[in-house]
């Protein structure tokens, strides 16, 4: 159904009739200040549409005009089956009529009364409110969910119906009331084992008492086991310590313990007894041991003092001869010594005469070298001089010519005139004179005073009188020419030039020039001479000269000393006098060692025979001290006796010894047995008090009957776990229902809201590029904005934004009845408020884009904003009275 | 002449049930215990209807080595009502003599006359003139190693004596130490009758082999009540053995052949017997085979009827497998979410690739999905 034409009559402030005619298929547009009726056509609209003719209600009363009547509404419309005109009066007469054709060429009746409210409630293609919530928007309810109750709830009814033709009602989808009893049962079981998001065990809840069940039966089994362990380390404790403390305590036990004992003492005494004895022995042969020795050491101090006393004496003649020896050895190492020095005295002598002698020529040949010097660095000198005053000389002389350059230009200037004169000798006039053949010799013409000579061309460079003898005179004048001006500046130029070095021709001023050349040489040449002669200058060479020492008075330095040989032969004569010295030295020295060392065994052999006669007279005596006591006989005697009596002491020794019993073993015996009998009393002292203690142990805790309760401790363990894990697996089982059920009820919703979110993600877009929508199932309406990822709250958000997006969906929800064939045009009366001139540029696109399959009819107060929108103007028009039936 | 005596086992008195999960007000576990303290009179009543004078106990009389004093008591208390019987009291590998040497200790000195620790592997004359000879083998260690019964080979009697073995253990070596019983140990040790303990089940390995069982059941294993055996020994000839019945409660455990879309209640009902419902009775039932997500909401239902009239009942469908048919999923909703949910748990329920554990999670959430739906539409 496409809207053509309205006309309004007795609403509200259009008491005659007004018509909005001229609307085309897609956009069009109603600019016009408040006031001027646009709302009023919103709900004569909306009234002709869903208030049935014999209403009587506040709408319908709303309609009428304060001058009162009957408020009609004639609304031309095209559908698929044509054209048609609707009529509708309320109040009085009320009236519903449908007729073929438009409103001027009105057709045949189609339907009155019912019928035609059944017929226009078809052509919008619902029965339950239409569109007018859902794509109509009334002034001043710009937001998705407004209006009145019954507005909203027809509206989400129709969202309802419509989303449901695209896909499947929405109860189907998700399951509806069945889903949410599902899942608020699961949510509820789930809620008593856990809690969070985690799911953690609810605390009070029957999954934490079981966990809690179970780890107190755990420690609680735990103890108890270690309770039974100790109990029966216990038992096996008791059954050693009854079995241990039998034995020690049994009288056969006790009676070899006793025994063992005795045994053991008595042997020991025996063994103690045998000891001492031996050691008594033992006392006796160290007595005879000792007097043996000391029997023996008197014979033997006897016998060494008789062998020193012969010793000595016989070593006294040999010390005699060798001191003797020594004696004579030392005096004939002197003398030897004497002759020795002497020969070095005299070597020493003739060594210094040697020395004098030839340091006296070496000074006269130096002599000899100084006037050698002297006179060769006063000849220098000279010869210096005078190559001095000859580089001055030839200096002077070279600065009289002219140089290289002078000479260059000196040169260039001849050539210049020779030029100058060429030119102007190629350039002249020339006369020849071609004598007649008859004509007699002699008789030709003539240039001044000479005669011109037959066939000679002659150069005019001035005015020239020719002399032609009888004829006449030949004036010749060449005129003025540069070649002839050239000349004389030559001339004057070379002239100068020349004048400058005093010459008169180029040939003196080479001349000049050749002698300057000289001069430089000649000057070079005494430079190079003064340099070889004095290289760091005379005055440096004279200083030379003058330091050398002045000769003698009256001698003659080269003149040689008569008595004195050559310098070499004297320097031979020095070197062997030197040998000679040292000779002499080494066998002084060497009879020095050798009288030393006559000396040293002189003296050693003078001390070693006085010790010999000391050594004989001790000797002497104390072998004549020891002989007046006790004989050599006597001695030997001693030592038999204390040889005899050491021998019976070591027989005693041994016979003891080898009968002595092991006084450490009956010791170790004796020990033991004490030990035995003294450990079997300390392990039965405290065995006992162990028994007993084990005894009231073992009682009390089998009183209490601890593996009774371990058994059931660890029974009801077994079904702890068994409630426990029997709970996670429900708990396991209700997360995986929840999950499924919500997962499902999710996918549901999104494929629920799946048209109409494809026919909105287009028009959200020209807005916010990745902006999605999310619904509400309730309402039906998206109640989140997710922009950049973040959602937000439809409430939340700016009156612009909202607004936006309610027109938006409002035309998504067009396009969907459009596609659906239920083809109904979009009005909006101000929808647009809050946007601003960005966003509005936007929408005006999204319209557009909607218009191409929706009519839309746009109506605004806001003319300047809306002037851009585009689409169909249309006018209010006034319509003549008596048009409407 | 012939000599009749009770042999009986395993009384394993002073459990506590602590593994038995009870119902409010059940006091199931405080029945339980009373009932295994109460054997020891139904013992008696046995042995006098059996005409027999002597009760031989052969190990586990106690559940633990340390019993409470108590309990202790008391059961020599029981014991020592009738002083016409003898109670032969041989420990087992529960009350071993290491670990109850207190309560060996306690028996042996302050029991009445008519009792009798058999402590020591040596032979008692059960009866001077018909030269009934009994030949105990007690158990020393938890774990003993070796055959317990090998010393009846070297036990003295005097010539032409009946002897009686008395013994605890497996004929089987469970533990692999070696700790079987010899089945031939009555041939080897000349032994007119070995009483056999250790096994809560009856069992008669041979004709003058037995193993009498627990006289009060304490699991669902054996399907019956406990019994005690009444043996008559005369001369040479074989015992004769009679069962007596002895247990209060029964443990039966039925298994439940189920298939899909079987009318679960029926099946149920089939399968328990009229006179089964007693307090005295517990039960469990153990559904095999395959049902439906329907069949196993019906079957729960059923037990839960069932339930409260016995003193235990428990259904076990860990062996019940799930087929899931698309009237399943169709009774939790035949398209939208909650089938899609549906569709998802049966997936990874199906995903062979997830670990037992998950798919046991999945398959148990579609059914609890199934059972919270359902519950829904019966409302």
């Amino acid at each position: 159904m496409k809207l053509r034409a309205i006309t309004v009559e007795n609403i509200r402030r259009f008491s005659n009739p007004v018509t909005l005619g001229g609307m085309t298929d897609g956009l069009n547009v109603l600019r016009e200040p408040n006031e001027h009726g646009k709302s009023t056509l919103f709900d004569a609209l909306q009234a002709a549409f869903f208030e049935r003719h014999t209403a009587k209600g506040k709408a319908v009363q709303a309609l009428r005009p304060h001058a009162g009547g009957a408020p009609s509404v004639r609304i031309e419309l095209e559908t698929a089956e044509g054209t048609f005109t609707i009529f509708k009066r309320w109040l009085s007469k009320p009236q519903a009529s449908v007729h073929q054709g438009t409103m001027a060429a009105q057709g045949p009746l189609v339907a009155q009364a019912d019928a035609a409210e059944d017929w226009i409630a078809r052509s919008l293609g619902t029965d339950q409110g239409g569109p007018a919530g859902l794509i109509w928007v009334r002034q001043g309810l710009t937001a998705l969910e407004a209006g009145s109750k019954p507005e909203r709830e027809a509206a989400q009814a129709a969202r309802r119906d419509l989303i449901s033709s695209f896909t499947e009602q929405v109860e189907a989808m998700t399951g509806g009331r069945r889903m949410d009893q599902a899942l608020a049962r699961t949510q509820e079981e789930l809620a008593r084992f856990a809690t969070g998001r985690n799911r953690n065990p609810r605390k009070g809840g029957p999954w934490q008492e079981a966990i809690d069940q179970r780890a107190a039966l755990h420690a609680s089994a735990t103890d108890l086991r270690a309770t039974v362990a100790q109990l029966h380390d216990a038992l096996d404790r008791r059954t050693r310590v009854r079995r241990d403390l039998a034995e020690l305590d049994a009288p056969e036990a006790r009676t070899a313990r006793t025994a063992r004992l005795d045994s053991a003492t008595l042997a020991c005494q025996v063994a103690e007894t045998h000891a001492q004895d031996l050691a008594n022995e033992r006392s006796r042969l160290e007595a005879a041991e000792l007097a043996l020795r000391h029997a023996r050491a008197q014979r033997d101090a006897h016998h060494d003092l008789q062998a020193e006393a012969d010793t000595a004496n016989a070593a006294l003649p040999e010390a005699e001869t060798l001191a003797q020896s020594a004696r004579m050895a030392h005096a004939s190492a002197r003398t030897e010594g004497a002759g020795a020095q002497a020969t070095l005295d005299q070597a020493q002598t003739g060594f210094d005469q040697a020395n004098a002698r030839r340091e006296r020529a070496a000074m006269a040949q130096a002599a000899r070298h100084g006037a050698d010097r002297r006179a060769d660095l006063a000849r220098r000198l000279e010869a210096a001089n005078q190559a001095r005053t000859r580089m001055e000389n030839a200096r002077a002389q070279a600065a009289s010519g002219p140089d290289a350059k002078a000479m260059r230009e000196i040169d260039q200037l001849a050539q210049d005139l020779a030029q100058a004169r060429a030119l102007q000798a190629a350039h002249a006039v020339q006369i020849t004179w071609v004598p007649m053949p008859e004509r007699p010799d002699g008789g030709g013409p003539r240039i001044g005073d000479q005669a011109m000579s037959a066939d000679v061309p002659y150069a005019v460079s001035g005015r020239t009188d020719v002399d032609l003898g009888a004829i006449g005179r030949l004036s010749v004048s060449p005129g003025d020419r540069p070649a002839d001006r050239a000349v004389p500046q030559a001339q004057a130029a070379f002239a100068a030039a020349l004048s400058r070095w005093g010459v008169k021709d180029g040939e003196a001023a080479h001349r000049l020039h050749g002698a300057r050349v000289q001069a430089e040489r000649d000057e070079s040449e005494a430079r190079a001479v003064l340099e070889s002669l004095a290289p760091e200058g005379i005055e440096a060479l004279r200083a030379a000269l003058a330091a050398l020492p002045a000769p003698e008075d009256g001698t003659d330095p080269a003149a040689p000393e008569p008595d004195l040989p050559p310098l070499a032969e004297l320097e031979a004569r020095v070197t062997e006098a030197r040998a000679r010295l040292m000779e002499a030295q080494r066998h002084r020295d060497l009879c020095a060692e050798r009288l030393a060392e006559a000396r040293d065994d002189q003296t050693r052999h003078d001390s070693a025979l006085e010790a010999a006669r000391a050594r004989a007279a001790r000797a002497s005596a104390a072998l004549s001290r020891k002989s007046a006591h006790t004989s050599a006989a006597d001695l030997e005697a001693a030592v038999q006796t204390a040889q005899t009596a050491q021998t019976d002491a070591h027989a005693r020794v041994a016979e003891k010894t080898r009968t002595a019993p092991d006084l450490n073993a009956a010791r170790a015996a004796l020990a033991r047995a004490r030990a035995v009998v003294e450990t079997a009393s300390a392990e039965i002292a405290h065995l006992r008090p162990e028994l007993a203690a084990l005894d009231e142990r073992i009682g009390r805790a089998s009183g209490e009957a601890v593996e009774e309760r371990l058994a059931e401790t660890e029974e009801a363990l077994a079904r702890a776990r068994d409630k426990e894990d029997r709970i996670a697996h429900e708990v396991a089982v209700l997360i995986c229902l929840n999950d499924a059920l919500e997962d499902a009820r999710q996918h549901a919703r999104e494929e629920y809201f799946a048209p109409v979110a494809a026919e909105l993600r287009p028009l959200l877009h020209l807005l916010w590029p990745d902006a999605e929508l999310q619904w509400a199932q309730d309402t039906l309406l998206p109640d989140t904005l997710i922009r950049n990822g973040q959602p937000e709250q439809m409430a939340a958000l700016s009156g612009g934004t909202q607004e936006q997006l309610a027109l938006l969906v409002r035309l998504a929800f067009a396009r969907m009845l459009a596609r659906k064939g239920r083809i109904a045009p979009v009005i909006l009366d101000d929808a647009l408020v809050y946007t601003d001139d960005d966003r509005i540029e936007r929408m005006f696109d999204a319209l557009h884009r909607q218009a191409a399959d929706v009519q839309i009819l746009v109506l605004t107060c806001r003319q300047r904003a809306f002037r851009d929108l585009g689409g169909q103007v249309l006018h209010l028009h006034t319509t003549p009275h008596g048009d409407l039936p | 002449m012939s000599f009749c005596f009770l042999h009986s086992s395993d009384l394993h008195l002073g459990r506590r049930y602590a593994n038995m999960a009870e119902a409010p007000d059940s006091n199931l576990r405080g029945r339980l215990i009373e009932a295994r303290y109460s054997v020891l009179g139904r013992l008696a009543a046995a042995a006098r209807a059996a005409g027999a004078r002597h009760i031989l106990l052969a190990g586990d009389t106690f559940d633990t080595p340390t019993p409470s004093p108590q309990l202790v008591r008391q059961t020599l208390a029981a014991m020592a009502e009738d002083p016409d019987l003898s109670w032969w009291i041989l420990p087992g590998n529960h009350d071993n003599l290491r670990e109850a040497e207190p309560l060996w200790d306690t028996i042996t000195r302050t029991a009445a006359p008519n009792i009798h620790a058999l402590t020591e592997p040596t032979p008692h004359c059960l009866d001077q003139d018909r030269n009934i000879w009994l030949l105990p083998c007690p158990v020393s260690w938890r774990a003993e190693a070796g055959d317990p019964t090998q010393a009846l080979d070297r036990m003295q009697t005097p010539e032409g004596a009946c002897r009686i073995g008395l013994a605890h253990g497996g004929i089987s070596d469970f533990t692999g130490q070696g700790a079987a019983i010899a089945p031939d140990r009555d041939r080897r040790a000349d032994l007119g009758y070995l009483a056999l303990g250790d096994w809560h089940g009856r069992m008669e390995v041979s004709a003058r082999v037995h193993y009498c069982g627990t006289p009060e059941q304490d699991r669902f294993k054996h399907n019956r009540r406990g019994v005690a055996l009444a043996v008559r020994l005369d001369g040479a000839a074989p015992p004769d053995v009679r069962e007596i019945e002895t247990g209060q409660f029964l443990w039966a455990e039925r298994v439940l052949d189920l298939t899909p879309h079987q009318d679960m209640a029926a099946a149920m009902a089939q399968m328990l017997a009229p006179d089964d419902a007693h307090r005295d009775i517990l039960l469990r039932i153990v559904a095999q085979g395959w049902a439906t997500l329907s069949d196993q909401h019906d079957l729960a239902q059923a037990a839960g009827t069932h339930a409260p009239a016995y003193g235990y009942f428990e259904l076990r469908t860990r062996d019940l497998g799930t087929q899931y048919d698309a009237g399943d999923l169709d009774e939790i909703d035949h398209a939208g979410a909650l089938r899609h949910a549906a569709q998802t748990l049966k997936s990874a329920f199906e995903d062979t690739s997830q670990s037992e554990s998950t798919r046991k999670v999945a398959a148990d959430a579609l059914a609890r999905l199934y059972a919270y739906t359902r519950e829904d539409t019966t409302r």
